[in-house]
Order: C-alpha cells, then sequence, then structure tokens
C-alpha cells in the first residue's frame, strides 16, 4: 500500500525477534554473533537441501489446484535435514544447554525471515495493492519463531544422553510433525479448504502444541538436572 | 592480527548501521517494482482540434480513488460508471464538479443493451464529442473482474460517502477501496497526421477529355466517442461498400466495346471525411489546380455516398436545387423515377440546405464540392445532416442491413447506368444476370469493413485496410492513386493526438486512516508479546511445578 504499510508489516514480523532477542538473555551472554553463525548454517542448509532437491526429485507436474502428496512428503522428507543442521549447530557453538537452542532457533529463524520475507514484502505490501497477505506472512513469522525455538530444543533434548528414556518416542514424534508440518498444512488446505486466516490459526495452534510440550519436556529434563546437582 | 582488523570492519558497519540503512532505502524505493492487481484495456475519448478549436478530452493520466457515479464527491476522484447509469445531465454535473477522471464500462455488444441505455447514450456522445474535456474519459468493455471492482466501490469506503465516522471505520476495514492508475505520458500531437484517400477511373468510350465526367465519392473513415471503438459500418462502411460495388459493376460494362458508354466515371475513397472532409476538400483543391486538365475540373456531376446501409428512404442532399434542364436535374429525376421502380414503397426526396460557412463543421460531403461550384449531391438514408447516428460508437454491423444495401447500391447504379446510356424508361433495368449486384460481396465488405476501428487517427500510415482497399480499387480501376495529405506545418487545419489505448490499472486500497489503526493495533499486539516473553519465567515455573508434582504421584 504506502511505505507506512511496509513498515507496519515490518514491525509486526521484526520486532517480536528483537523483544526474544533481548528479553530471553541472549543479549547479555552477547550471543549476536553465534546467532550469525547459526544463520549462516540456516543458510548453509538450505543450499544442501535444494542441492538435492534439484538433483533427486523430479518437478511436480501437477496444475496449481494439484494436490502432489507424494511430491509434498518427499519435500517434507528433505526438510528433515533442517535437524540435521540444528544438531551441527549446537554442536558447534559452545554455550550453556538452553542458550545453545535459543541461539540455534532465534538465529535460524531470523535468517529464514530475511531470506523468505523480506522481498515479498518490499515488493508487496509497498504497493499500491493493498493485501491481507502481508500482515499474514508477518503473523506467520511469529508463528515460525516459536516453531524453530521449539524444533531446536527438540533436538537438543534428543541429543541429551540424560533424557529419560521414556520420553524419547514423544521427542522423535514431535520432530517429525514439525518436520512434516508443510505437508500436513498442504493436505488440510485441500481436504478442508481451510482459508487463509483460518490457516493461520491452525499453524498457530499446531506450534504453540508442539512448544508447549517441547517446554514441558525441557522444564522436566531440568529438573531432573537440579535434581542431579542437588 | 588479521582478526583485530576484521572486529574494526565489524566494527565499523555495525557503527553505521543505521546510517547504511537510511541511503539504502531512497535506492530500493527508485529501482524496485510495485505489482498492480487488476490490469485492462482502456480506450481513450477522442482528442483532436480542427481549425484551431480544440475537441475532446484533453488530459491523460490518472491516478485517482474510484468512485461510483452516484458519489456526492467527485473532485479529484475517477468516476467508474456503467454505461446504463451516464446520462447527459450526469456529465455535465461530472465536469462542472471537477471529477478527475471518468471511465465508463461498456456492455459486451452495446447494440444488446435497452433501448433507452442507447438513447441516453445516442444523447450523450454528441455531448462529450462537442465540447473539450479536461478529465481523462476512458471507456473499457465489462468483465467480471470491472464488474466486482465496480460493485465493490458501491459501498462507502471512506469519510466522505460514509453516513458516520464509526461507519466509516469499519467499513475501511471490509470494503476495498479502488486506485485508478494510468500511467505514461501525456498525450502528444501526432507529427505526420497523414490523411489518405484514394482515387480511380473509368475512362469511356472516345477522347477522354472530350467527354463529360460522373464522379462517386465516398468517405472511408469512422467516428465515435472514441477512436478504438468507431467501427463506423453504416457510416461510412456503407458508402465505402457501394463505391466498390459500382466500381465492380461499371468495370464490367467498360471492358465490353458494346457497352462502353461515352462517360468518364471518376471514383474517389476519401480520408478524413469526418474531420471536415479534409480529404475531399485537398484532392478538390489539386485537381482544379492542376496544369493538366483533370477530369475533376469539368465534371457533370459528383454523387456523394453517406450513410445508405439502413432504412427505406433515400434522401439526396443538395446545397442548390438544380435547375429545370440542367444534367443535375435530369439525374435527380432519374434517380427519383428508378427508386420507384426498383421499390415502389420506398421513399425518395430531395432535401435542400444551404452550405452555413459560419459553422464549424460541414453537413455533408457535397459542400465541398458546392463550394467550388460543381454540381453535387450527398445520397443518404438519414433526412438530416446532425443525425447522432452519423458518429456514434453504436455504429457497428448491426446498424446495416446488407439486403437493403444491396437495394440501394442497385438503385445508384441503374440510375447512373441510365444516365450515361441515356436510357429514358425506368423500367428497364440495365444490370441483370450476370452484371447483378453481387449480395454476398456487399455482405463480406460490410463485414470487413466493420471488424475493425476506422479512425482516421488509426489509418494514417501504411495500414492493411488501406491496402486492401487500393487493390480492391486497382482490381477495377484504372489509374489508381493513392492522395497523402499532411496538415499544414505552422497553421495545421487538423491535429491529431496519439495515447488511445491505455492499460489501466485498478489498484485495492485503504484509506490512511485504516493503516494507522493498522499500527495502532500491531503496536499493541507487539506489546502482548513483549509481556509474554519477559514473564516467560512465570509460564515456566508454571510448567515446571506440574512437572514436579507428576512423579510424586509414581
Amino acid at each position: 500500500m504506502t511505505l507506512f504499510h511496509f513498515g507496519n508489516c515490518v514491525a509486526l514480523a521484526y520486532i517480536p525477534y528483537f523483544i526474544v532477542y533481548k528479553c530471553s538473555g541472549l543479549s547479555e551472554y552477547s550471543a549476536f554473533w553465534k546467532c550469525v553463525q547459526a544463520g549462516t548454517a540456516y543458510l548453509f542448509t538450505q543450499l544442501c537441501k535444494m542441492m538435492i532437491l534439484a538433483t533427486f526429485f523430479p518437478t511436480s507436474e501437477g496444475g496449481v489446484n494439484h494436490l502432489d502428496i507424494m511430491g509434498e512428503f518427499m519435500k517434507s522428507t528433505i526438510d528433515l535435514g533442517d535437524l540435521i543442521g540444528f544438531y551441527f549447530i549446537m554442536n558447534s557453538i559452545s554455550a550453556k544447554g538452553e542458550l545453545k537452542f535459543l541461539v540455534a532457533g532465534v538465529g535460524w529463524a531470523t535468517a529464514e525471515l530475511i531470506m523468505t520475507r523480506v522481498v515479498p514484502m518490499w515488493v508487496g505490501a509497498r504497493g499500491t495493492e493493498f493485501d491481507w497477505k502481508y500482515i499474514q506472512l508477518s503473523l506467520e513469522s511469529n508463528v515460525n519463531l516459536v516453531q524453530h525455538i521449539s524444533t531446536a530444543a527438540l533436538v537438543w533434548l534428543w541429543s541429551r544422553h540424560d533424557l529419560n528414556k521414556s520420553v524419547q518416542p514423544i521427542v522423535v514424534t514431535l520432530l517429525a510433525l514439525s518436520s512434516y508440518k508443510p505437508l500436513v498444512v498442504e493436505i488440510l488446505i485441500h481436504a478442508a479448504g481451510l482459508g487463509s486466516w483460518t490457516l493461520l490459526l491452525a499453524k498457530s495452534f499446531f506450534t504453540f502444541g508442539v512448544g508447549f510440550v517441547a517446554l514441558q519436556l525441557y522444564v522436566g529434563l531440568q529438573g531432573t538436572l537440579n535434581h542431579y546437582t542437588k | 592480527m588479521w582478526f583485530a582488523e576484521a572486529e574494526e570492519v565489524v566494527e565499523v558497519v555495525r557503527g553505521h548501521f543505521p546510517w547504511t540503512c537510511l541511503l539504502l532505502v531512497p535506492i530500493l524505493i527508485a529501482i524496485s517494482p510495485v505489482h498492480g492487481a487488476h490490469d485492462f484495456t482502456a480506450y481513450r475519448m477522442q482528442q483532436f482540434d480542427l481549425q484551431g478549436t480544440q475537441y475532446g478530452c484533453r488530459n491523460t493520466l490518472v491516478n485517482l480513488e474510484a468512485r461510483p457515479i452516484s458519489a456526492k464527491m467527485v473532485t479529484r476522484r475517477c468516476v467508474l460508471a456503467k454505461l446504463s447509469e451516464m446520462t447527459a445531465d450526469r456529465y455535465k454535473e461530472l465536469k462542472e464538479q471537477g471529477a478527475g477522471a471518468l471511465v465508463i464500462l461498456l456492455p459486451e455488444s452495446l447494440n444488446s443493451s435497452p433501448q433507452d441505455v442507447l438513447n441516453q447514450w445516442m444523447e450523450l456522445e454528441p455531448l462529450m464529442l462537442e465540447q473539450e474535456a479536461n478529465m481523462p474519459v476512458y471507456f473499457a468493455t465489462e468483465d467480471d473482474e470491472l464488474l466486482s471492482i465496480h460493485s465493490d466501490i458501491q459501498q462507502a469506503v471512506s469519510g466522505d460517502q460514509a453516513p458516520s465516522a464509526a461507519q466509516a471505520l469499519l467499513s475501511a476495514v471490509y470494503a476495498n477501496g479502488f486506485q485508478m492508475v494510468v500511467s505514461g505520458s501525456q498525450a502528444k500531437p501526432v507529427k505526420d497526421g497523414h490523411i489518405i484517400s484514394f482515387q480511380g477511373q473509368l475512362t469511356g468510350k472516345g477522347v477522354e477529355d472530350q467527354l463529360p465526367t460522373l464522379a462517386v465519392v465516398a468517405h472511408y473513415d469512422a467516428f465515435g466517442a472514441a477512436p478504438h471503438l468507431s467501427h463506423g459500418a453504416d457510416s461510412n462502411g456503407s458508402g465505402v461498400v457501394a463505391l466498390l460495388e459500382l466500381a465492380r459493376l461499371f468495370s464490367k460494362l467498360y471492358t465490353s466495346s458494346r457497352t462502353h458508354a461515352k462517360y468518364n466515371l471518376l471514383f474517389f475513397l476519401s480520408g478524413g471525411g469526418k474531420f471536415n472532409y479534409h480529404g475531399t476538400k485537398r484532392w478538390i483543391e489539386d485537381q482544379l489546380e492542376s496544369q493538366e486538365s483533370s477530369l475533376l475540373s469539368d465534371v457533370s456531376y459528383v454523387l456523394c455516398l453517406d450513410t445508405i446501409g439502413a432504412g427505406d428512404e433515400l434522401y439526396l442532399h443538395v446545397s442548390k436545387p438544380p435547375k429545370e434542364g440542367s444534367e443535375s436535374h435530369q439525374l435527380l429525376q432519374e434517380l427519383e423515377a428508378i427508386t420507384k421502380s426498383v421499390n415502389p414503397s420506398m421513399k425518395f426526396s430531395m432535401v435542400h440546405k444551404r452550405i452555413n460557412l459560419g459553422d464549424d463543421w460541414l453537413a455533408w460531403e457535397h459542400e465541398r464540392f458546392s463550394m467550388q461550384r460543381l454540381p453535387a449531391g450527398t445520397l443518404s438514408h438519414l433526412s438530416s445532416y446532425d443525425s447522432a447516428s452519423r458518429s456514434t460508437i453504436t455504429d457497428d454491423i448491426s446498424r446495416v442491413d446488407s439486403s437493403k444495401l444491396a437495394r440501394n447500391v442497385k438503385i445508384i447504379a441503374e440510375t447512373l447506368a441510365h444516365h450515361i446510356f441515356g436510357i429514358g424508361s425506368s423500367e428497364m433495368e440495365v444490370f441483370v444476370d450476370g452484371y447483378d449486384v453481387n449480395k454476398d460481396s456487399i455482405d463480406s465488405w460490410i463485414k470487413y469493413l466493420s471488424s475493425e476501428p476506422r479512425s482516421a487517427q488509426l489509418l494514417t500510415k501504411d495500414e492493411p485496410l488501406l491496402n486492401t482497399l487500393q487493390s480492391a480499387l486497382s482490381r477495377y480501376l484504372k489509374d489508381v492513386k493513392r492522395l497523402t495529405i499532411k496538415a499544414d506545418k505552422r497553421e495545421p487545419e487538423y491535429v491529431f493526438y496519439d495515447g488511445l489505448k491505455f492499460t489501466v490499472h485498478a489498484y485495492n486500497v485503504k484509506p490512511a486512516v485504516f493503516d494507522l489503526f493498522l499500527a495502532a493495533g500491531i503496536a499493541s499486539y507487539l506489546g502482548l508479546i513483549y509481556l509474554a516473553v519477559q514473564n516467560f519465567s512465570m509460564l515456566r515455573d508454571t510448567v515446571r511445578s506440574y512437572v514436579a508434582k507428576k512423579p510424586k504421584i509414581h
């Protein structure tokens, strides 16, 4: 619409990241460059994923409204590479446990935000044409932040040897769920015919659910840790 | 050591980051593209100067909010209206109130609109063309997107339309406003506004210079509210078709020495007919001034054909009633007699109208000849020169009845034949059997001519239509010449303008106040997030206490 609208969208998309960075203690540990490292790792992972996609998977030939479950499934499977990326980041960053996955999550999400949201917003939201989709895009990026932090937390939990064996399957299931989220979304769009707002709502419910369970597991682990240290 | 340097560079970037950003913004604004949503083709209203007077719409560019025709405030707004909503009175009001632009949506087929809509339009169209307008006026053909935009803007969008402030605010969130944009450059005068005409002849039996000559003239260009919408089937596609058919019929007669008459026939397809018969004017001047003796200088009669494709009447418009005993009078009588014999129910009469030199517009093409004291008349099914149907965009193929056109061609052909062969009896038919008028050819010609716009502005160069006309004439006539005229450099008699076809972008927009409210909403949302993140430890503690309870149960 106007530069003002663009400003609105950018504020909506970026300020939560800033708040999280400032208030989660990342800034106190001056983890800025660590976050940049995590972002670089994001770029590298995406590049690898793209190479694999381009090399091994044929392009889908279906129309716009055609639901290509197999193709989407393949893509989501490649998204498992993200988890490896997270694992790699957390292995290479030297930080205290909880900070580790915050750095990975925030860095990763910020890199994604910059890579995938800036250009569409710049081109779209600044135009004369008004569309709610840029506000939705910004809100979705907030949801993605939660998503990435919880994924990072889950990967971190999974890599812990002191994790209770009984919760291991839950962690793996949640990881798989967050990886295959695009597939679920795609199916939802086609099966339930969700509008853009309801879809956003569904995504955020899903993400907050995963996030909450991850938090619970993390707190549980921390509890046992504290127990040992005590 | 290099590490320290790197640190320094990083420090510089970090220190100046906001400034770099500030520098970047204008650059990005300058180079970045902006998307449009609904694009449609629109045709601009006529714009031309004739003898120093300006006509049509003088502006091109639009960047204004769309408003319905019923809006109270139209100043600096773009009014989007269906043809059925436009009335002459409302148009005048819009002009008075200084509407920024007007986009008129035309139905898919204009002539299938209800009769009262057509009547309204026939009242409005001459009014639009008669005066100049400062607002750009565009015509677009209705499609689903345009109709949805049209229905969207019927709802009040911003403050100047809504009954109360609260409603205005609410509707700002729900309703869609539209910004209409036509960008590009302002319309400029066309430098080489050529007008092209064609001349051809059939030479009679004997010495060419000593034989009498009859001329048949028709102008081929069309006129209407917008050049790109002027198909001019009846006016004057019908005249062109008749001229071509006459050329064909007489060329057939003139090839055989038994039917070769002692008369020269001169055919002239004139351009710029709707611009005061400018092509004709120059042609007459050239012919009369030329050193060689030309056929036109001692022509015995010039018959102009204009709008003869419908109706059961025929009128011969003259500037001076022919004297009894003169050749013109004889021709008039023959025409009357033959009209009666071809179809007794047809009405034929002569209409006398003196040339009004004070008027900006000439009434009929024959006046150009009459002004040079050449005997001339225009044949038409219209009883009056100021009929709106001679210059309208509704003049399409449905306005022409090709069987009536063929009948009129037959009447004209018989009259000319009777005249040049000196046949007294009106009952005798010349064009029978293999020589008859070809209805199929008339039908296909009129379809071809009305299939594309034929405005003088659009036919200034080597258009295919012009080449087709020339080759059709060359098939039947001798000495076919193309006459190209240019307007005078210093005091142009006519000036055409470019920029007649545009792409209009309709952007879905919200009022500025909506952005303010959105900003407030976003600010409060961010505040909530801030609080949530600040108090995250509370949530964690809650979860912890919940998790801690669990083991106790076991």
